[in-house]
C-alpha cells in the first residue's frame, strides 16, 4: 500500500526495497538509522550485555522483585530513534505510527501471548496528544486491563535515571480480572530503566499472571 | 494567560482561556480531505486521522500541531500603541531616485493598496521603506516586515532598531519564539502563520526566494496575517514571470529601479566554461582563478547542491592549505557563526549553497559560481553575483559555467 518512504516523502522503488528484506516502509537513507541488536543480549532487558545471562540492572531486579520481566527490544534507542520518538510522539506526528506498524504487529503476533495489555496513557494525553504511542503501532486485539492512578503525573522522560527508579506504582487493574494460569505480553515504547514495566508486571502479577513478557519498540 | 498575546493572533489550545475570546474550529474535515485553518492546506483524511475520530494538520506541525482536539482562540487587534515623538532616527539621505520610490510606496500604503517594489540588489530597498514607515507608525497601524530567509531578518532586525530606536520592534524566528506585542514585528514569513488580520502593513522582503515563492502555506497565511482593511508590499530583486502575471492581473502597483543606491553598475559578469568542474584535481582554469584571488579578496562560492560542498572543501584544503575556508548550507548546525566569521574576514572562502544569495551583505567580495548552469541558479544568479558589489566597490566577477550559458546571460542583462 505505501510506495513512498513516511520519513522523506520520496518514491520508494519497490524492486529495490523487496531486495532490502526490510518491512520498514522507508528509503535505504532513512533506514540507516534504524538498528536491531545483535548478540550477544540480556535475557531480561534484551538489551546487548557483555555479562550473561542478566546484565547488572536485571540482576538488580530480579533481587528487588525475585523475578525478573523477559523483554525484547526490536530496535536500539539510539539518535535516530530519539529524533523519531520526539517527531511521532512529541511532537504528535501520528502518521509516523505507519513505520513500525507492520514489524510491530508482526512481533506481537509472534509472542503467542493470550492477553495483550498495552502501557496505557493519562486522560489528559488523550486530550492533548489524542493518541497512545503503543497502539498506534499495534493492530490488533487487546485488553486494557490497566489504568493510571490519578496524580500529578510526571513525563518519565523528563525524569533523571535516580528519579525514574523511585517513582511509586502508578498503575492500578482497570476491572477485577482473574488472570490464574495466563500468559501476558506487556507493550510499551521505550525500555530506559525498566521501572514502568515493573511497576506493571507486578500489577498483573499479583492478579495471578502466570507468565509475563514484554516487548518495546526500543531500548 | 495576558489577552495581549492573542491580540491579533491565532493561537491554538486544547484548554481554553480564561477570559473570553473569539474561537474557530482549527481544522475543517470534509468528505475526503481535512482543511487547516491556520496554514489552509488540505490533507487526505487517511493521512491526517488521529483515533477516536479526530484529526490533526500534518503540514504544519513544526509550528505547534493542530488538531480538532482544540480550537484557535483569537481577539482583534486593537492597535494600543504609544507612538513616539521622534519615530525615524536614520539620518541618511535618500538618492533622488530612492526618494521617488519611497514616496510611491508611502502613497500606495496609505491608499492601502498593494505595491510591487522591484529594485535591483543594492538598490537600498530598506532605506526606501523609512518614510512610508514612519507615516504608518504615526497613524498608529501595527506593521510586520516579512521575509522567507531568517539570514536577512536577521540582519534587518539591528538595522531597523538603530533607524527606529524609539520603536518597540520584535524579532520572531524559529529560534526565538518569545512573542511580545509591538507595533512593529519583524519576522519570518513561517511565522505569519500564527497571526490573524494583525496587520495594517505588511512588508513581504524577498518575495521570490525559497521557501515563500509558490509555497501555498505561506501565501496563504500572509493573506491570513492582514487585516482586511490592511494593504501588502512586496520587495524583490528578481520578480519571477509568475509574481509579473500575477502583479499584472490584479493590477498591483509597480515600480521599478534599476540603479544602485550609490550609482555604480552592477558587477560584470564573466563566464567561463569547463567540461566538469566536479572533478578531483580541479579544472586548471579554476586552479588559476583562485591562485589570482589568494590573499587578495574574499571569496564566496556557491555550489548546486549540498552534497558538492564536502569534496569541493576537500579539494580546495588539498590545493590552498593556507587558507582559511568552510562550507556552509541550510541544515548547518554552524550556519551563523560561520556567516559571521565571513562578516569579520575571519574566513578567507566560504563554500555554500544558495542559502547565502540572498539578504547577506559582505563588502568587497569576489563570488564564484560553480555549475551555475544547473536549474536552481536560473533565478538567483543575479543575486548572487549582486552580492560581490554591495556596499563598497564592484568587483570583477567569474562564472564557471558548463555549457547553457544563455539562460544566465538573459537574467543577468533583464536585472542591469
Amino acid at each position: 500500500m505505501l510506495s513512498r518512504c513516511v520519513q522523506c516523502q520520496r518514491e520508494l522503488n519497490l524492486a529495490t526495497w523487496w531486495g532490502q528484506r526490510s518491512l520498514l516502509p522507508l528509503c535505504s537513507t532513512c533506514r540507516e538509522g534504524v538498528l536491531t541488536y545483535g548478540v550477544p543480549t540480556c535475557q531480561g532487558c534484551g538489551r546487548t550485555s557483555s555479562r550473561q545471562p542478566l546484565c547488572m540492572d536485571c540482576q538488580a531486579w530480579r533481587a528487588q522483585y525475585g523475578w525478573v520481566l523477559p523483554n525484547r527490544c526490536l530496535y536500539q534507542y539510539n539518535d535516530w530513534m530519539r529524533s523519531y520518538m520526539e517527531q511521532y510522539k512529541f511532537k504528535g506526528d501520528y502518521y509516523q505510527r505507519r513505520i513500525f506498524m507492520t514489524v510491530y504487529t508482526k512481533a506481537v503476533r509472534k509472542c503467542h501471548a493470550q492477553i495483550i495489555v498495552p502501557i496505557p496513557v493519562t486522560e489528559a494525553t488523550w486530550q492533548t496528544r489524542g493518541f497512545n504511542q503503543v497502539l498506534g503501532w499495534y493492530q490488533g486485539n487487546y485488553q486494557a486491563l490497566l489504568r493510571l492512578k490519578m496524580r500529578d503525573k510526571v513525563a518519565q522522560s523528563s525524569k533523571t535515571r535516580q528519579q525514574r527508579l523511585a517513582t511509586p506504582q502508578p498503575f492500578e487493574l482497570n476491572r477485577t480480572v482473574d488472570l490464574t494460569g495466563k500468559r501476558i505480553l506487556l507493550l510499551d515504547d521505550i525500555y530506559t530503566t525498566g521501572r514502568t514495566l515493573y511497576h506493571a508486571a507486578q500489577c498483573l502479577r499479583t492478579a495471578g499472571a502466570r507468565e509475563i513478557l514484554s516487548l518495546t519498540l526500543a531500548g | 494567560m495576558q489577552t495581549q498575546l492573542f491580540w491579533g493572533r491565532q493561537l491554538f489550545l486544547t484548554t481554553p482561556p480564561a477570559f473570553t475570546t473569539q474561537m474557530r474550529p482549527a481544522l475543517k474535515v470534509g468528505v475526503l480531505k481535512v482543511h487547516c485553518q491556520r496554514c489552509g492546506q488540505a490533507t487526505w483524511r487517511w493521512q491526517a486521522a488521529l483515533p477516536r475520530h479526530q484529526y490533526y494538520c500534518p503540514q504544519c506541525l513544526n509550528l505547534g500541531r493542530m488538531s480538532t482536539l482544540g480550537q484557535l482562540y483569537h481577539l482583534p487587534e486593537p492597535n494600543q500603541f504609544s507612538v513616539p515623538n521622534q519615530l525615524l532616527t536614520w539620518t541618511g539621505q535618500l538618492s533622488p531616485l530612492q526618494a521617488q520610490v519611497a514616496k510611491r510606496i508611502k502613497q500606495t500604503m496609505q491608499s492601502r493598496q498593494t505595491h510591487l517594489v522591484w529594485a535591483v540588489t543594492g538598490a537600498g530597498k530598506t532605506e526606501m521603506l523609512y518614510p512610508a514607515l514612519v507615516a504608518a507608525l504615526e497613524r498608529g497601524e501595527r506593521v510586520a516586515i516579512a521575509s522567507p530567509r531568517i539570514d536577512v531578518v536577521l540582519e534587518l532586525a539591528p538595522r531597523l532598531q538603530a533607524a527606529f530606536s524609539q520603536v518597540e520592534q520584535v524579532v520572531l524566528t524559529g529560534q526565538t519564539p518569545q512573542y511580545r506585542y509591538c507595533q512593529l514585528t519583524l519576522c519570518t514569513t513561517h511565522q505569519l502563520l500564527r497571526f490573524y488580520h494583525a496587520f495594517d502593513q505588511l512588508i513581504v522582503d524577498e518575495v521570490d526566494a525559497f521557501p515563500y515563492a509558490g509555497n501555498q502555506a505561506l501565501l496563504y497565511a500572509t493573506k491570513q496575517a492582514i487585516k482586511p482593511t490592511g494593504a501588502c508590499t512586496y520587495l524583490t530583486a528578481t520578480p519571477g514571470p509568475v509574481l509579473q502575471r500575477q502583479a499584472r492581473r490584479e493590477h498591483w502597483q509597480v515600480s521599478y529601479l534599476p540603479r544602485r543606491f550609490h550609482g555604480q553598475p552592477l558587477p560584470e559578469i564573466e563566464f567561463q566554461k569547463i567540461d566538469n568542474w566536479r572533478v578531483r584535481p580541479l579544472a586548471p582554469h579554476l586552479q588559476q582563478w583562485l591562485r589570482q584571488r589568494l590573499g587578495r579578496r574574499e571569496c564566496l562560492i556557491f555550489v548546486p547542491k549540498i552534497a558538492d560542498i564536502n569534496p569541493l572543501l576537500q579539494s580546495l584544503r588539498s590545493l590552498f592549505p593556507m587558507v582559511r575556508q568552510a562550507g556552509v548550507y541550510a541544515a548547518d548546525p554552524e550556519r551563523t557563526t560561520k556567516v559571521q566569521l565571513m562578516r569579520q574576514h575571519q574566513l578567507d572562502w566560504l563554500v555554500t549553497t544558495t542559502i547565502l544569495e540572498r539578504g547577506v551583505t559582505l563588502p568587497g567580495i569576489d563570488v564564484l559560481v560553480l555549475g551555475a548552469d544547473e536549474g536552481i541558479f536560473f533565478d538567483c544568479g543575479v543575486s548572487a553575483n549582486c552580492r560581490a558589489g554591495r556596499s563598497e566597490c564592484a568587483m570583477s566577477n567569474w562564472n564557471g559555467v558548463n555549457g547553457g550559458q544563455a539562460s544566465i546571460g538573459n537574467d543577468s542583462s533583464r536585472a542591469k
